[in-house]
C-alpha cells in the first residue's frame, strides 16, 4: 500500500513519533483558562475555586427558582398567502458579489431566509454552490452592516441625502467637473442600463470598472487575436486533456462552481464508462486545482512564460508549422505537447497569468489545437469580470492630480485590495464630493464623505448576464432589515426618474429579453415563470468564425524565449478558497473553514516549500521577516516549488466588523496590479513563534486503508484496483445485527469526484446550526464541524500526491459509540440512523472517544446561546446576539452547553421527506430527499439513498467495485461508504 | 474541621440565612408601596377619588351600580365576561373623555345598556375615574401563586436538619441518637420528595390557563356556532403548526358578528382595533414543547388522523383553553405504544414496510402500532 503521511514531522520522524505539543491540560484548568486573561501563568486557585463555587450556586438558586415564563404566540395580522408557519419558501434568486456568481434558492422560514441551496435549473452553475454562496446568508445578518444613510458619521435621511447628492451632482455637472462612478464587474443589464442612463443626464461622469482579481489579459488578449474583447466560455467538461498554467479554475479562477461541475463530469467513472479526462497543472504553490491534476509540474512564478512559450513551438513542430529558435523543450513539455496533439479539439490550455501577451500565446496554443469551438469559445463569453486595470490606474492618477472632482464607489474596496490602496486613500480624501454605496463599512467607504449604504443580495432585485445568454433574476428573500436602499434605486432617484427598480427591470425585460422566446404568449406570464425558475437561458444560435489574426505573435514568443535564470525567492499572492479577495472576511463560518490544502484556518501565512524551510531552518508556525515589510508565521507547504514562497489575500481587514478585523496580514500592497510575482524576496528568521490553528493535525488515521486509490489503466484492467482488501466477519458482533425493515439510509462519496472546495462544509453549518467557536478554540482541536474533509499528502514531498476525503458520521450499523453511553443518548435507529438525543446526554465524551472516526464533537461551551446561563457564553463571532442568531435553522435543535453532536445525515430533512410521502400516501422517491451536503457539493460527489431501494442512485453506486468503507477491519460496518479515487496516471505503489 | 467540610457548612449556613431576607424583602418592598401619606390631600386626588367612584365608595343612587361589580380590578380565577378595570383602561388610554363618557353613559350594546342604563356621571367625575384607570393600566393581572409557603416548608426542614446534625455531632443533648436521625432521615426525605417534585413539574404545564388577550370563548364558537376547528386552525394538516388564525380570519364572520352574548362589543371591538391600529393579537401561549422536540400537526392530525382532543382535551367546552394533558414525554409514549398506524389505507407504510403489510393480510397480527413503526426512537422527534 501507499504512505500516506499526514505532516513533515511525521514524514521524518516516522508514523510513532508525537510532534512537540504542551501538556494537555485537565479539564478545570481549560475551563479557567477562559477566565484568566493572562494565560502565561494561569493557575487555578482558592479563590477560582471560589468563585466557581460561589458562581455555580447562585446559578443553580437562580434556575431553580425561576417560573415558566409567560410565552406569547402573535399570529399574522394578515397573513401573507404564501407562507405556511413551519413550512419553508423557496425563492429563485442570484448570489452576486463582485466576480462571484451562483444561481441559487432562498430557504425562507416565516419569511427569513435561513439557508441557500443551488438552483438545479441554471446551466451556469448547475445546482453547485460554493463555500462563499452558502455563507453568505449570514452576511444579511450582519450587525456591521449601515443601518442608515450617513453624512460623515452623523445620521442622514435619504430625503436629506438624495437632495444634498443631487445638487452637488447637477453643479457638478454644470461646472462640466469630472465624477468617476467605481464599481466592481457589472454583469446585470438592467444595472448597465441604469447606468448608462445615467451618464446621459450627468455627463461628466466617467464609469470605471475595478476588480481585484482583474482579468484585464484574458479580455484584451481575445481582443488582440479575434478581435472580440471578453472573457472566453470554456469548458472543462468538453477537454479530454486540461493543462493549466497556475490557473486556480477549480479554486479561485474565474468561475470554479461551474468549473468544478464540469471538470468532475468528464472524470465520473462507472462501470459503463472507463474514461477521464487528464490534467496537468503547471504552478508553483499546491493550489486546490494543483491538488487535483493528474500530473503536477512544480515551477517557479517567472519559468512560466518561457514554457508557455515552449509548449507553442511544440505544438507548431507537431503541426508541422515553421518553428521559433526556442532552446530544447524538456521532456515534460514534450510529452504535454504530444499529448495535446494527440487531443486536437478536444483539449483546453489555460493559463491564470496577468500578462496579455502570455494569453496571447495560450491563444494561439489553443487555435492550433483547433480547441475554439469546441472547449472553448470567443463568440459566448464569460461577463463576470469586465475591469480593465489601467483604468483604476488613471483613476487614481486623476484623483491625485486633483481634476477628479467627485468619485462614487459602489461594491469596491480599493482602500484594501487595490496594490496603490495607501495612494488611493490618501487620494480619496482630497476629492470633494465622494459617495460610498456599500453594504458594509470597509476600508474605502470609511474614507467618503456619503454613505448610502446598498441592499443585502438577499433583500435586492437584480438581473444577471454572467454568461452570453444566460440570464438568471435576483429576488428579495426579505425586506430590508435596515434603513437601507438598493444602488440601483439610488442611481435612479439621483437621475430624479420616479420608477422603483423593480419595474425597471420588468420593462428592460419586456423591451430586450422578451422578444428573445416564443414559449410565452405574454409578458406577465413569461415573468412570472422566469421569476420562479430563477433563470431565462434563451437557445440562441451563433455563428462565430474565429480567426488568429495577431501579426506580433512571433515578436511575443521571441521576447519569452530566454529561459529565467533569476536566483532570488519569487512570491506569490494567492487568493485563497474561503475569505477571497477579503470582501466577506467578517463572515465568521468562513474564517473557520479550513484551507482545503493547508488545513489552516483564521489566518494567513507564508508558504515555504520543505527544502527551504530546511535550508533556513524554518518549522511551521515560525515567524519570518519579508523583506523587512511583514511578518508573517510560516507554513511548510509540500509541493511548492523551491526557492517560491506564496501568501493569501484578503486578509488583515483593518475596518469592518469583529470578526474578520485584524485577522492575518494585508498583503495587497506587495505586488503590482497586472504583475504575477514578486522577485528577489528576502525572508530572514525572526525568532519569533505564532500559533496557527490547524484541523489536519488532530485528526490522524495512522497507517491504515483510509483514502483508497488507484490509476486509470489499472482500474481498467480491474474496476477493483486499489480497493482489493476487505474484511467481513461472520457473527462478529456481541449484540444482534439490527433489522432495517423500512429504510436504511446511507451515503456515498465518490472520492474521484470531490475535489475539496469545502461547500459542503459550509452547507452543513448553516442547516444544523454548527456552531463557530474561533481561532483559541480551534487550535485547542474543539472545532466543532460535523462535515471535515481531511487531506492526505503521499508520495514525496517535492511533489506529493493529494487526497481529499469528507468524513462525517458514519452511521455504522455496528457502533462503537453507542454501547458506550451510559444513559443510551445515542443509539441506533430501525432506519440506519446513529441518533444522537442532545436532551438525554449528559456529556461523559465516552462515545468521542470510542469513535474511530473522530467525528463526535463537544460543546465545550454554550456557543450559540443555547441556555440561559450568561457565563457559559463563549462567542468570538457575535453569534449569540439576536440578529445573528435569525440564521438558526428553526428545524434543528441548538445544542447547549456540555453535550455532544454529530452528523444526522440531516435527519430533519429525511423526516420531512418522509412526512411529504405519508401525507401523499406514496413511498418515499429516490432523490426526493437530499442532504444539505449534497445540495451543497458542485460536483456531485455526495449521493444519498436508502439502501433498502435496490433501484436507488445510492445502491447502484455502492454495489460498484470501487466502494469500501472506512475502517472495514475494525467491523464497524458504516452506512456510509466511498468509492476509490482513481488518478489518470501510473501509480508508483511503494 | 476540614477546610472543605467547614465550607460546605458555610455556604450551607449562608443559603439558609439568606433566603428568608429575600422573601421579607419582597413583602417589605410591598408594604412600603402602599403609603398613606395620600390620605391628607385627599380632596386634590383626583385618583384617589376615582378609585372611590369606581369601588362605589361614594354616595351614589342606588340604583347605580359600582364599577367594580363587573369590572374585576384583581385576578380572579373564574371567567368575568365583562372587561376587567384594566382592560378598559388599556382601551381608553388614549381617547378623550368625550368619548369615555359617550360609551360608559350611552352605550350601543345590549348587554351594557342593561347594566349602565341611568349612570349621570358628571365630566369632572369621569375625570376622576379616568386617571384612575390610568393608573391601572400598566399593570398587569396574574395569577399570584402561593409558592413561597413551599420555600418556608424547605427551608424550616433544611433548619432542622441542621440542628439535627449539630446535635448529632456537637452538642448531643438528645439522649437517644436515634431521634436526630430520624428526623434527618425524614426530613431529609422530604425535601429531596419536594425538588424532585418541582424538577419534574418544571417547564410542565398541566392545568395552564392563562388570561388570553380576547377574552375568546372555544364553546361559543365551536360548539355552540359549531364551526370546525380546521375552519381557523387552517395548517393543521400540512405543517408542523397548527397556526393561530390570523386576525383577518376572524373578520370573515366578526366583520358583521359585532356584538357577543356574553361580552357584548367589548371583545370583538379588540379584533377591529387590531386590524385598525395594525397591532397583532399577543396571545399567551399554552402548549409549548421544549425547544429540543420536533412535533408536527400534520403528522398526527392529517397522517395519523389523530382527533384534535386526543392531546387538547375538549376544548370545544371551554370557555378559556387549559392544557390538559402534561405533555411530558412518558405522556407522548404512551400514545405511540397504544395508537395504531393507519395502516392499509396510507400508501407509504403498506408500500415501505412490506413484511409487516404481510403479517397484517395474512392475520398473524391485528394491528401495527406506532412502536413498530420506530415510534419510540429518539431521532423521530429529538434533532
Amino acid at each position: 500500500m501507499k504512505k500516506y503521511w499526514k505532516s513533515l514531522t511525521e514524514l521524518k520522524n516516522g508514523e510513532n513519533s508525537v510532534p512537540d505539543q504542551p501538556m494537555p491540560k485537565g479539564n478545570l484548568e481549560q475551563i479557567l483558562d477562559i477566565f484568566d486573561k493572562n494565560e502565561n501563568d494561569s493557575k487555578s486557585n482558592r479563590r477560582d475555586f471560589l468563585k466557581l463555587c460561589g458562581f455555580s450556586l447562585a446559578i443553580s438558586t437562580v434556575v431553580a427558582s425561576c417560573e415558566n415564563s409567560v410565552q406569547k404566540a402573535i399570529p399574522y395580522l394578515i397573513k401573507p398567502e404564501e407562507i405556511t408557519p413551519g413550512k419553508a419558501n423557496y425563492y429563485a434568486s442570484s448570489f452576486a458579489k463582485g466576480s462571484d456568481y451562483c444561481s441559487v434558492l432562498i430557504k425562507t422560514r416565516e419569511g427569513r431566509p435561513i439557508k441557500i441551496e443551488g438552483n438545479d435549473l441554471s446551466s451556469v452553475t448547475n445546482g453547485g454552490t460554493s463555500s462563499r454562496v452558502q455563507a453568505s446568508v449570514l452576511d444579511l445578518y450582519d450587525t456591521s452592516r449601515y443601518k442608515h444613510a450617513k453624512k460623515g458619521n452623523q445620521k442622514l435621511s435619504w430625503e436629506e441625502l438624495d437632495k444634498t447628492i443631487k445638487e452637488e451632482l447637477t453643479r457638478l455637472k454644470n461646472a462640466n467637473e469630472p465624477v468617476v462612478l467605481l464599481t466592481s464587474s457589472i454583469y446585470s443589464p438592467s444595472t448597465e442600463r441604469i447606468i448608462q442612463k445615467f451618464i446621459v443626464q450627468y455627463p461628466n461622469v466617467k464609469w470605471v470598472q475595478y476588480d481585484s482579481q482583474s482579468a484585464t489579459a484574458l479580455i484584451e488578449a481575445n481582443q488582440m487575436c479575434f478581435g472580440k474583447a471578453g472573457i472566453a466560455d470554456y469548458r472543462f467538461d468538453y477537454a479530454d486533456k486540461i493543462v493549466s498554467f497556475d490557473a486556480d479554475f477549480l479554486g479561485t479562477w474565474l468561475m470554479p462552481v461551474e468549473h468544478i461541475r464540469q471538470y468532475t463530469k468528464k472524470r465520473k467513472l462507472s462501470d459503463g464508462n472507463t474514461s477521464m479526462s487528464h490534467h496537468t497543472q503547471v504552478e508553483s504553490r499546491l493550489s486546490l486545482t494543483g491538488s487535483n491534476a493528474d500530473k503536477r509540474i512544480p515551477v517557479k512564478p517567472s519559468e512560466q512564460k518561457f514554457l508557455i512559450a515552449q509548449l507553442y513551438n511544440e505544438i507548431l513542430k507537431l503541426a508541422g508549422k515553421e518553428t521559433y529558435s526556442l532552446p530544447a523543450s524538456n521532456t515534460d513539455i514534450q510529452e504535454i505537447a504530444k499529448d495535446l496533439w494527440a487531443h486536437k479539439g478536444k483539449s483546453l490550455v489555460i493559463s491564470g497569468s496577468n500578462d496579455a501577451y502570455v494569453q496571447v500565446v495560450v491563444n494561439a496554443i489553443n487555435f492550433e489545437l483547433e480547441n475554439y469551438g469546441s472547449t472553448l469559445r470567443v463568440d459566448k463569453q464569460l461577463h463576470t469580470s469586465k475591469a480593465i486595470a489601467s483604468e483604476m490606474d488613471q483613476v487614481l492618477a486623476d484623483m491625485k492630480s486633483g481634476k477628479l472632482k467627485g468619485i462614487i464607489s459602489y461594491g469596491v474596496n480599493p482602500v484594501f485590495d487595490y496594490p496603490k490602496g495607501k495612494e488611493f486613500a490618501d487620494a480619496v480624501k482630497k476629492v470633494a464630493f465622494s459617495v460610498a454605496m456599500d453594504e458594509v463599512p470597509n476600508e474605502t467607504t470609511a474614507l467618503m464623505s456619503f454613505v448610502a449604504p446598498d441592499n443585502h443580495f438577499l433583500e435586492s432585485w437584480n438581473d444577471f448576464e454572467p454568461k452570453t445568454n444566460r440570464y438568471s433574476l435576483m429576488q428579495p428573500g426579505i425586506r430590508p432589515l435596515f434603513d437601507t436602499r438598493q444602488f440601483q434605486s439610488s442611481l435612479l432617484s439621483w437621475m430624479g426618474e420616479d420608477v422603483n427598480y423593480l419595474t425597471f427591470i420588468k420593462n428592460h425585460w419586456e423591451k430586450n429579453m422578451y422578444p428573445m422566446q416564443t414559449a410565452y404568449p405574454n409578458f406577465t406570464t413569461f415573468w412570472k415563470h422566469t421569476l420562479q425558475q430563477g433563470v431565462f437561458e434563451p437557445s440562441i444560435k451563433s455563428v462565430f468564425d474565429t480567426r488568429f489574426n495577431f501579426a506580433g505573435i512571433s515578436n511575443v514568443v521571441n521576447q519569452f524565449s530566454k529561459p529565467n535564470d533569476s536566483k532570488g525567492v519569487e512570491l506569490q499572492l494567492y487568493e485563497s478558497i474561503a475569505i477571497g479577495d477579503g470582501r466577506m472576511a467578517n463572515n465568521p463560518w468562513l474564517q473557520e473553514m479550513p484551507d482545503p490544502v493547508t488545513k489552516i484556518c483564521w489566518d494567513n501565512y507564508l508558504c515555504v516549500s520543505p527544502k527551504q524551510a530546511e535550508e533556513m531552518m524554518l518549522e511551521t508556525g515560525d515567524v519570518v521577516d519579508l523583506n523587512s515589510k511583514l511578518k508573517l508565521p510560516v507554513y511548510i507547504l509540500p509541493g511548492q516549488a523551491y526557492n517560491t514562497v506564496s501568501i493569501a489575500k484578503g486578509y488583515g481587514r483593518q475596518l469592518c466588523g469583529v470578526v474578520g478585523k485584524n485577522v492575518g496580514v494585508n498583503v495587497n500592497a506587495l505586488l503590482a496590479s497586472n504583475d504575477d510575482f514578486l522577485g528577489d524576496v528576502k525572508l530572514s528568521k525572526t525568532g519569533e513563534k505564532y500559533d496557527l490553528a490547524m484541523t489536519q493535525t488532530h485528526h490522524s488515521m495512522e497507517g491504515r486503508a483510509i483514502v483508497r486509490e488507484a490509476g486509470l489503466e489499472e482500474y481498467k484492467k480491474n474496476p477493483s484496483a486499489g480497493n482489493e482488501s476487505h474484511h467481513a466477519y461472520e457473527n462478529a458482533n456481541i449484540y444482534e445485527k439490527p433489522k432495517f425493515p423500512n429504510h436504511h439510509w446511507g451515503l456515498v462519496v465518490d472520492l474521484n469526484s470531490c475535489v475539496g472546495c469545502g461547500a459542503c462544509s459550509i452547507a452543513c453549518q448553516s442547516e444544523n446550526n454548527v456552531p463557530v467557536v474561533g481561532k483559541k478554540e480551534v487550535i485547542r482541536a474543539h472545532e466543532m464541524s460535523w462535515i471535515r474533509i481531511d487531506r492526505y499528502f503521499s508520495g514525496d514531498e517535492i511533489n506529493p500526491d493529494v487526497s481529499f476525503q469528507p468524513v462525517m458520521c458514519q452511521h455504522c450499523d455496528n457502533a462503537p459509540c453507542e454501547n458506550v453511553c451510559p444513559v443510551a443518548a445515542t443509539n441506533h435507529s430501525s432506519e440506519g440512523l446513529n441518533q444522537m438525543a442532545y436532551n438525554r446526554c449528559i456529556g461523559t465524551r465516552y462515545c468521542g472517544n470510542n469513535c474511530p472516526y473522530k467525528v463526535r464533537r463537544f460543546n465545550w461551551f454554550d456557543y450559540t446561546k443555547a441556555d440561559s446561563i450568561p457565563n457559559n457564553l463563549h462567542d468570538v463571532a457575535e453569534m449569540t446576539i439576536d440578529l445573528k442568531r435569525m440564521v438558526l435553522n428553526p428545524d434543528v435543535t441548538v445544542r447547549a452547553k456540555g453535550v455532544i453532536e454529530k452528523c444526522s445525515l440531516c435527519v430533519q430533512r429525511i423526516q420531512e421527506g418522509k412526512l411529504n410521502a405519508k401525507i401523499e400516501g406514496r413511498k418515499v422517491k429516490d432523490g426526493e430527499i437530499k442532504t444539505a451536503c449534497e445540495q451543497a457539493c458542485p460536483s456531485g460527489a455526495i449521493i444519498f439513498g436508502d439502501l433498502n431501494d435496490k433501484e436507488s442512485k445510492l445502491v447502484k453506486e455502492t454495489s460498484s467495485k470501487r466502494n469500501y468503507h472506512l475502517l472495514e477491519e475494525i467491523h464497524t460496518l458504516p452506512s456510509v461508504s466511498y468509492l476509490t479515487k482513481i488518478r489518470n496516471k501510473k501509480m508508483n505503489h511503494s | 474541621m476540614s477546610k472543605p467540610y467547614r465550607l460546605t457548612c458555610a455556604l450551607f449556613i449562608f443559603i439558609l440565612l439568606l433566603a428568608p431576607f429575600q422573601i421579607l424583602a419582597i413583602e417589605a418592598d410591598s408594604t412600603a408601596k402602599d403609603d398613606h401619606s395620600g390620605h391628607f390631600d385627599y380632596f386634590l386626588n383626583s385618583k384617589k377619588r376615582g378609585e372611590r367612584l369606581f369601588k362605589g365608595l361614594t354616595r351614589t343612587p342606588v340604583e347605580w351600580q359600582s364599577c367594580v361589580s363587573c369590572h374585576n380590578i384583581d385576578y380572579i380565577d373564574t371567567l368575568n365576561w365583562n372587561p376587567s378595570a384594566q382592560d378598559i383602561a388599556g382601551t381608553f388610554a388614549n381617547k378623550s373623555i368625550a368619548e369615555f363618557r359617550s360609551v360608559l353613559m350611552s352605550p350601543l350594546g345590549k348587554k351594557m345598556e342593561e347594566s349602565h342604563q341611568n349612570y349621570a356621571f358628571s365630566d369632572e367625575e369621569l375625570g376622576y375615574i379616568k386617571t384612575y384607570l390610568q393608573e391601572l393600566n400598566s399593570s398587569v393581572l396574574y395569577e399570584t401563586k402561593p409558592k413561597v409557603n413551599n420555600l418556608i416548608v424547605f427551608f424550616f426542614l433544611g433548619a432542622l436538619i441542621t440542628l439535627a446534625l449539630v446535635d448529632l455531632v456537637f452538642t448531643k443533648k438528645i439522649k437517644y441518637k436515634i431521634i436526630p436521625v430520624l428526623i434527618f432521615v425524614f426530613a431529609f426525605g422530604y425535601q429531596i420528595q419536594m425538588l424532585a417534585e418541582g424538577a419534574m413539574a418544571l417547564g410542565r404545564k398541566q392545568n395552564y390557563a392563562p388570561i388570553q388577550p380576547i377574552k375568546f370563548s372555544h364553546k361559543i364558537h365551536a360548539t355552540d356556532n359549531k364551526i370546525d376547528c380546521r375552519y381557523c386552525h387552517t395548517t393543521v394538516d400540512d405543517s408542523k403548526s397548527a397556526g393561530i388564525p390570523h386576525v383577518n380570519l376572524c373578520l370573515n364572520c366578526h366583520v358583521i358578528v359585532r356584538e357577543g352574548t356574553n361580552s357584548g362589543k367589548f371583545e370583538i371591538n379588540k379584533i377591529h382595533a387590531s386590524i385598525d391600529n395594525n397591532t397583532p393579537v399577543e396571545w399567551i401561549r399554552i402548549h409549548k414543547l421544549p425547544d429540543h422536540v420536533f412535533f408536527s400537526h400534520a403528522q398526527h392530525a392529517n397522517v395519523g388522523k389523530r382527533d384534535c382532543q386526543e392531546c387538547h382535551g375538549l376544548v370545544e367546552e371551554m370557555h378559556v383553553v387549559k392544557q390538559v394533558e402534561d405533555l411530558s414525554m412518558g405522556w407522548c409514549l404512551d400514545c405511540h405504544d397504544k395508537t395504531a398506524v393507519d395502516f392499509r389505507e396510507n400508501g407509504y407504510y403498506s408500500e415501505s414496510f412490506k413484511k409487516l403489510h404481510e403479517k397484517l393480510t395474512s392475520g398473524a397480527i391485528d394491528s401495527v402500532r406506532v412502536t413498530d413503526v420506530g415510534g419510540r426512537e429518539c431521532a423521530r422527534c429529538h434533532y
